[in-house]
């Protein structure tokens, strides 16, 4: 595979979170507002690409039957790099995701691409995976909370964190509160997935014919 | 045990030293900054709670007037200063709120009227609770027009405080941190008069 076949693999192919179903606690967790999403996103793509690349590079140091702890040190470690870079260096990003940044450790995405691809696979193919599947968790975070955000509460890049206060489309006694809540995120995700697996059965069909 | 077991033993524990060593080093660099990050934003708070005020003096330890009052989630009194002038006091409270505590500061000037109030941390649902921090609610008559003495309440409660659409659990738990400060104000504010006006020795 090339490199933009890879990349291309993990935002549309493999999407972590539309196609496998992927790391659902931050995805059903923080996607109730654009900024939210988006920041949770990057904040996984950055952890995704440094513990693949580490993990890449001493894949043939790593004897196999203590493959999993290893990985799970080598995650967490890069977790708590980016959490206490964060609370330096941008506290107000860090104020709003803080308490989903030590979650990372457990999304499952992370230790997925460890063990499938970078344990097996060259240090630029890793990165290039790594970046493939963050990009494509951080897509599908941001549309699931653009959709909640919108139709929840009427706003849009509501970040008032940031000084910010978004764009008001209509008032938000007419929105739909239920999208904003935890049942929301379930019955978005849902439809979401459900349409593009209509979407993709539809297209191998065509394949076929 | 054999050669393989202990090969095992050794990566694992290079790898866990390592990392430590690493996660030790970068605790050594940011712990400062985050100390001094954690600092500016309270400065920033007090600030907020009363634009007044210039300087704020932590009291060492709660006043022994508050403790009798029985007043639940007081975490820190300030006394605020313009130029060597006193201009009230900001409390630090704390009350909990729909998915967490809020900590909040309010401020209240000498006369014992509500300077400000500002969230300083929270968890409640974004979109729904976490408005608490919006100016809209903060900034509203209710609370711009508050006095010790008085007891807030949202309007659901009979009271007069505007609450937040879908979200009264998080606008009383602010209402119930505002009320905790102007009646620490009030017994903070009598015990000052009392013993400034007569000059009782």
């Amino acid at each position: 595979m090339t490199k933009w076949q890879i990349f291309k693999n993990g935002v549309f192919n493999e999407n972590p979170t539309f196609r496998m179903v992927l790391g659902m606690c931050p995805t059903l967790a923080v996607t109730t507002a654009v900024v939210n999403g988006l920041g949770m996103g990057l904040a996984t793509t950055l952890v995704l690409v440094g513990s693949n690349v580490i993990i890449a590079l001493l894949r043939h140091l790593i004897p196999k039957e203590i493959r999993i702890p290893a990985y799970i040190v080598v995650i967490a470690t890069f977790t708590t790099i980016i959490d206490k870079t964060m609370a330096a260096t941008t506290p107000d990003l860090h104020g709003v995701l803080g308490i989903f940044i030590p979650l990372i450790v457990v999304n499952c995405i992370v230790l997925a691409r460890a063990e499938a691809f970078a344990s097996k696979h060259n240090v630029l193919d890793s990165t290039f995976d790594g970046l493939g599947m963050g990009i494509g968790f951080t897509l599908a975070l941001t549309l699931l909370s653009f959709i909640r955000e919108v139709v929840g509460t009427g706003t849009l890049l509501e970040a008032t964190d940031f000084g910010f206060e978004g764009f008001h489309l209509f008032s938000d006694e007419l929105g739909v509160k239920l999208l904003i809540l935890p049942p929301g995120a379930f019955i978005t995700l849902g439809l979401l997935l459900a349409g593009i697996n209509w979407y993709v059965a539809r297209k191998e069909e065509k394949a076929h014919e | 045990m054999g050669k393989q077991e202990w090969r095992l033993i050794l990566v694992l524990t290079v790898i866990c030293v390592l990392s430590g060593g690493v996660l030790g080093w970068v605790n050594a660099l940011t712990a400062p900054v985050i100390e001094e990050q954690r600092e500016l934003a309270k400065q920033r708070a007090l600030q907020k709670a009363l634009p007044a005020a210039t300087t704020f003096v932590e009291e060492e330890a709660l006043p022994k007037e508050l403790e009798s009052l029985g007043l639940e989630g007081i975490v820190e009194v300030h006394r605020a200063y313009h130029d060597g002038e006193e201009k009230g006091y900001v409390f630090i409270v704390d009350q909990r709120g729909y998915a967490g505590p809020i900590r909040m500061a309010v401020g209240v000037t000498p006369l014992g009227n509500l300077s400000a109030l500002t969230v300083i941390d929270q968890s409640e649902t974004p979109g729904l609770g976490a408005k608490i921090k919006n100016d809209k609610f903060l900034k509203q008559p209710a609370f711009q027009e508050a006095q010790v003495g008085a007891e807030l309440a949202v309007k659901k409660d009979r009271g007069e405080v505007d609450a937040i659409a879908s979200a009264t659990i998080s606008s009383r738990a602010v209402v119930r941190g505002v009320n905790t400060a102007l009646s620490a104000a009030q017994s903070l504010l009598e015990v000052e008069t009392t013993s400034g006006g007569e000059g009782v020795d």
